[in-house]
C-alpha cells in the first residue's frame, strides 16, 4: 500500500514529495530527487503524537534533521499499530527523567538549606574577626533605635559600669559589651553584633530594683557570649543567598532594613535558654539575686498584654520575653541563690537612683 | 536533453491553526511551577513552546520547536554560577566585613547594576539566537549571524539616549536597534534585511507620549486634591500617629475610614498604571510593528502586517485581565495570543525560491537564556 508523502532532508527547505511504504521493520521511501531510503521503524521518532486530521511528522535517529511528513490517514493507523513508540505524548521515561532532576534538586536545595541554616551559622559567627562584628553592629544598633536619644547622665554611666563589673565578678570570661540605653517609651531590650547591648528607658523605670536590671542585662550578655546576633546574621544572609535562587534578587540590605532586624533579632528556644542559663550562672556565681530576673520577667507578662500600638522596629521586635512560647517554663527555671549564700546588691541606693534617673533631663 | 527542473518561486501565506492541549499545559506549568519552587519554568517554557510553535503554519508546513527545558536549565546554572551566585556572595560578605553603608559595598552594588544594565543587549540577542536556532521549518533552521556584544554596545547606548531625551530617542533607537538585530537574522543560508527611517513613528509616538503626561499629571493632581480637600487635618493625624509622635493614642474611627480610602486610592492609581498606560503605549506598538515589518524583507519578498490601534489596544486590555484573573495560569494562551496576533495579519508579498534556502551552519548554542532568565525578560 504505497501512499504519498513529503520529506525534507535537513540540508535545503526543498520539499521532496515522495512515495512511501512499509514492510514489517522498514519504511521505504523514494522520489524524484530522493534515492530510496529505509529507515527502520525502530528508529522512527514523532515530533508530534499523530491527532486526527493533523499531518503526522516523523524523524529518524539516524537522521535528526530529516522530517518526514504523512497525511495518509489509514497508512499513519497501520503504522501506529505496529510501533507503538509512535504514539507520542509524555512516557514514563520522560516523567521520570523531568522528575528525577526536580526531586535531585529540591533534595540539593534542602540540604544546602539545613547546611546554610543550621550547621554553618554559629561556627561562621566565631571566626569573624571583632572589627567586622564592631562595624556591623554598631550599624545594627543605629537601625534599630532609629535615632532615639541615647540617655547619659556622668552618675548615671558610673552607676551602669558598676552594675556590669558587679556582674563580670561572676563571669570571668565576660566578652567586652558596651551598653546603651535609648529613651524610646517602649520596654525592650537586645543585643546586636559586636557586644552592643541595647536597653530602654522604659525597662530602666518599669524596673523595682536593680536586680531585675542586672538579670536582664545578664541575659543580654548571655546572648553576646554565645554570639547569637552574629549567628542569626550569617543565617539570615544564607537564606537571602537561597532565596536569590528563586527570585533572583540580592534579598537587599540586612543590618538596615527593619523587618530583616527583627528577624535577626529573634532567637529560637535554645538561643533563650542558653541566654538564660547564662544569666543565671553569672547571676549566682557573682551572688546578684537571681530572683530579680524572676520578677521581672512576671512583669513583662503582666504588661505584654497592655502594650499600646507603634510602628517603630522596637515593637517590630516584639517584647524582650514574648517572642517565644515557654515563658512560664523559663520563669520557673530560675531559683534562688543557695541557701547559705549571702546576696549582694547589684548597685547601691544611691546608684540605682542614678541609673533610674539617667533619662532624665 | 532536458534542462535542469527549475523550482517554481513559492508565495508564503502564515496561518495559526490551533489545537487542543494548551490548557493541559497550562495547568501543568502551573501547579508543577508551586512544587518545585519555580524550578520547573524552564521545562513550562519548553513546552509551551512547542505547542505553539505547532501551531503556526506556513503553507501548510508547521513551525517545530527543538529546544528543551534542560537546555533553559543549564543556561540558568551557568549564569546563576557564574555571575549572580559570586555576586551575592561577595556582596554579602562586603555587608558583614565592611557593613553596608560603606562606599565599597556601596560601590560593588552600582558596578553590578551597571553590569546588568550594559549585558541587558546582550541577553535580549543571545536569547534571540538561541529560540531561532531551536525553531525549524521545513527542517531548516535559524540564527543570528552577529554580535552579541555590539548589539549590546547600541542597547546600552539607547537606554541612556532613552533617558536623556526624556523618552523622544525611542522612535529612532527602538529602529536602530530592529535595524541592527533584523539584518542579523538568517533562516538557513537566507537573509532578513531592514530598511527605514523613524520619521513615520513620531507622531504616534508624540500622541501617546503627551497622552501619559495629560494622565499621570492628571491623575496625581485628582488624587492629591481629593485627599487634601476632604481629610486634610485628619491626614496631618494620621502621618502623627504613623511617625509615632502621639504615643499611645490609637487611630480614631475616622482615621480608619481614612485608610482605607486611601488604601482604594492607591489601589485605583496602580490599576490605572498598570491598565491605562500600557493600553495608551499599545498604539504606538501597532503603529511600530506595522511600520517594522514594513521595512523588513526575507530574501527580496517584503513583509506586511496589518497591526491596528484597537485590535492592538484590544489585545493588551484582554492580556492583562487574563493574567490577573487566572492568577497567571493562563499566561501560555497569552503567549499564544500575541503571537496569534501577529500570525493572523503577517503577509508576504511577493515570491520566493524557498527551494533554495541551504541549512543553516551556524554552530547550535548548548544552553540558552540562561541571562534573560536571570534579567526576567519578558518571561517567555
Amino acid at each position: 500500500m504505497a501512499v504519498s508523502a513529503n520529506y525534507f532532508d535537513g540540508q535545503s527547505a526543498k520539499d521532496h514529495p515522495v512515495t512511501l511504504d512499509m514492510n514489517g521493520t522498514d519504511l521505504l521511501f523514494s522520489g524524484t530527487d530522493v534515492s530510496p531510503t529505509r529507515w527502520s521503524l525502530n528508529g522512527l521518532y514523532p515530533l508530534d503524537p499523530p491527532s486526527p486530521g493533523q499531518p503526522f511528522r516523523l524523524t529518524h535517529v539516524e537522521r535528526p534533521g530529516a522530517r518526514l511528513i504523512l497525511r495518509d490517514e489509514a497508512f499513519i493507523k497501520t503504522l501506529v499499530a505496529s510501533s507503538s513508540h509512535l504514539k507520542g505524548g509524555y512516557s514514563w521515561a520522560d516523567i521520570s527523567h523531568v522528575f528525577g532532576w526536580i526531586i535531585g534538586g529540591l533534595v540539593a536545595v534542602a540540604t544546602i538549606t539545613y547546611i546554610c541554616m543550621a550547621l554553618l551559622p554559629d561556627r561562621i559567627a566565631k571566626i569573624l574577626p571583632n572589627d567586622w562584628r564592631n562595624r556591623v553592629g554598631r550599624q545594627m544598633e543605629t537601625a534599630v533605635v532609629e535615632g532615639a536619644r541615647i540617655c547619659s547622665t556622668p552618675k548615671g554611666d558610673a552607676a551602669l559600669s558598676t552594675m556590669i563589673d558587679n556582674l563580670a565578678q561572676g563571669a570571668p570570661d565576660m566578652p567586652p559589651i558596651s551598653v546603651h540605653i535609648y529613651d524610646v517609651p517602649i520596654l525592650n531590650a537586645f543585643a546586636v553584633a559586636g557586644g552592643n547591648i541595647i536597653m530602654t528607658r522604659e525597662l530602666i523605670e518599669k524596673a523595682d530594683a536593680p536586680e531585675e536590671v542586672a538579670g536582664v542585662l545578664a541575659h543580654e550578655i548571655g546572648h553576646v557570649y554565645h554570639l547569637h546576633p552574629e549567628a542569626q546574621l550569617v543565617r539570615l544572609t544564607g537564606m537571602q543567598v537561597l532565596a536569590s535562587i528563586f527570585t533572583g534578587s540580592n534579598g537587599g540590605n540586612t543590618t538596615t532594613n527593619a523587618a530583616l532586624l527583627a528577624t535577626i533579632l529573634t532567637y529560637s528556644r535554645s538561643a533563650e535558654a542558653e541566654a538564660d542559663a547564662y544569666a543565671r550562672e553569672t547571676m549566682v556565681k557573682a551572688s546578684i539575686d537571681p530572683m530579680g530576673l524572676k520578677v521581672f520577667f512576671e512583669k513583662i507578662l503582666k504588661i505584654q498584654g497592655d502594650m499600646k500600638g507603634s510602628s517603630s522596629t522596637f515593637k517590630a521586635l516584639g517584647n524582650l520575653f514574648s517572642t517565644h512560647p515557654g515563658t512560664e517554663e523559663r520563669i520557673k527555671e530560675i531559683t534562688p541563690l543557695p541557701a547559705g549564700q549571702v546576696a549582694v546588691p547589684a548597685l547601691t541606693p544611691d546608684e540605682w537612683q542614678a541609673l533610674k534617673t539617667i533619662c532624665v533631663r | 536533453m532536458t534542462a535542469p527542473p527549475i523550482n517554481p518561486p513559492e508565495t508564503l501565506s502564515f496561518k495559526y491553526v490551533p489545537r487542543p492541549g494548551l490548557l493541559k499545559i497550562a495547568l501543568l506549568n502551573f501547579f508543577l511551577g508551586i512544587v518545585t519552587l519555580t524550578i520547573y519554568r524552564f521545562w513550562a517554557k519548553a513546552n509551551t513552546r512547542k505547542h505553539i510553535w505547532s501551531c503556526i503554519h506556513i503553507n501548510g508546513e508547521p513551525l517545530e520547536y527543538t529546544g528543551t527545558g534542560g537546555e533553559l536549565f543549564r543556561g540558568f546554572l551557568m549564569v546563576f554560577g557564574l555571575f549572580i551566585l559570586p555576586y551575592i556572595v561577595i556582596l554579602k560578605g562586603l555587608q558583614l566585613s565592611l557593613g553596608e553603608t560603606h562606599p565599597v559595598t556601596t560601590g560593588f552594588g552600582l558596578l553590578f547594576a551597571f553590569a546588568v544594565y550594559f549585558l541587558w543587549g546582550f541577553a535580549i540577542y543571545k536569547q534571540r539566537k538561541y529560540q531561532l536556532s531551536r525553531t525549524q521549518w521545513r527542517g531548516i533552521r535559524g540564527t543570528m549571524a552577529g554580535s552579541a556584544m555590539v548589539y549590546s554596545l547600541a542597547y546600552f547606548g539607547s537606554m541612556l539616549a532613552r533617558l536623556f531625551s526624556f523618552g523622544w530617542a525611542t522612535p529612532v533607537m527602538d529602529t536602530v536597534l530592529q535595524e541592527q538585530i533584523t539584518n542579523d537574522m538568517r533562516f538557513g543560508d537566507a537573509a532578513f534585511k531592514f530598511r527605514g527611517r523613524a520619521g513615520p513613528l513620531y507622531p504616534t509616538y508624540a500622541l501617546c507620549w503627551f497622552l501619559t503626561g495629560a494622565f499621570v499629571i492628571g491623575i496625581t493632581a485628582f488624587i492629591s486634591y481629593e485627599a487634601i480637600t476632604w481629610f486634610g487635618s485628619e491626614l496631618r493625624a494620621l502621618f502623627d500617629f504613623f511617625n509615632g509622635q502621639t504615643g499611645e493614642s490609637t487611630p480614631t474611627e475616622r482615621q480608619h475610614y481614612l485608610i482605607g480610602i486611601i488604601v482604594l486610592f492607591i489601589a485605583a492609581g496602580l490599576l490605572s498604571f498598570f491598565v491605562v498606560i500600557p493600553v495608551l503605549w499599545a498604539v504606538y506598538s501597532a503603529k511600530e510593528i506595522r511600520t517594522f515589518a514594513n521595512y523588513t524583507s526575507f530574501d527580496g519578498a517584503q513583509f506586511s502586517l496589518n497591526a491596528r490601534p484597537w485590535s492592538m489596544v484590544w489585545l493588551t486590555i484582554s492580556n492583562i485581565l487574563l493574567f490577573v484573573f487566572t492568577l497567571s495560569i493562563a499566561r501560555p494562551f497569552i503567549i499564544q495570543r500575541n503571537l496569534r496576533y501577529l500570525v493572523d495579519r503577517l503577509s508576504l508579498e511577493g515570491a520566493i525560491d524557498i527551494s533554495r534556502i541551504q541549512q543553516s551552519t551556524a554552530a547550535m548554542p548548548k544552553r540558552g537564556e540562561g541571562l534573560a532568565d536571570a534579567f526576567d525578560l519578558g518571561a517567555w
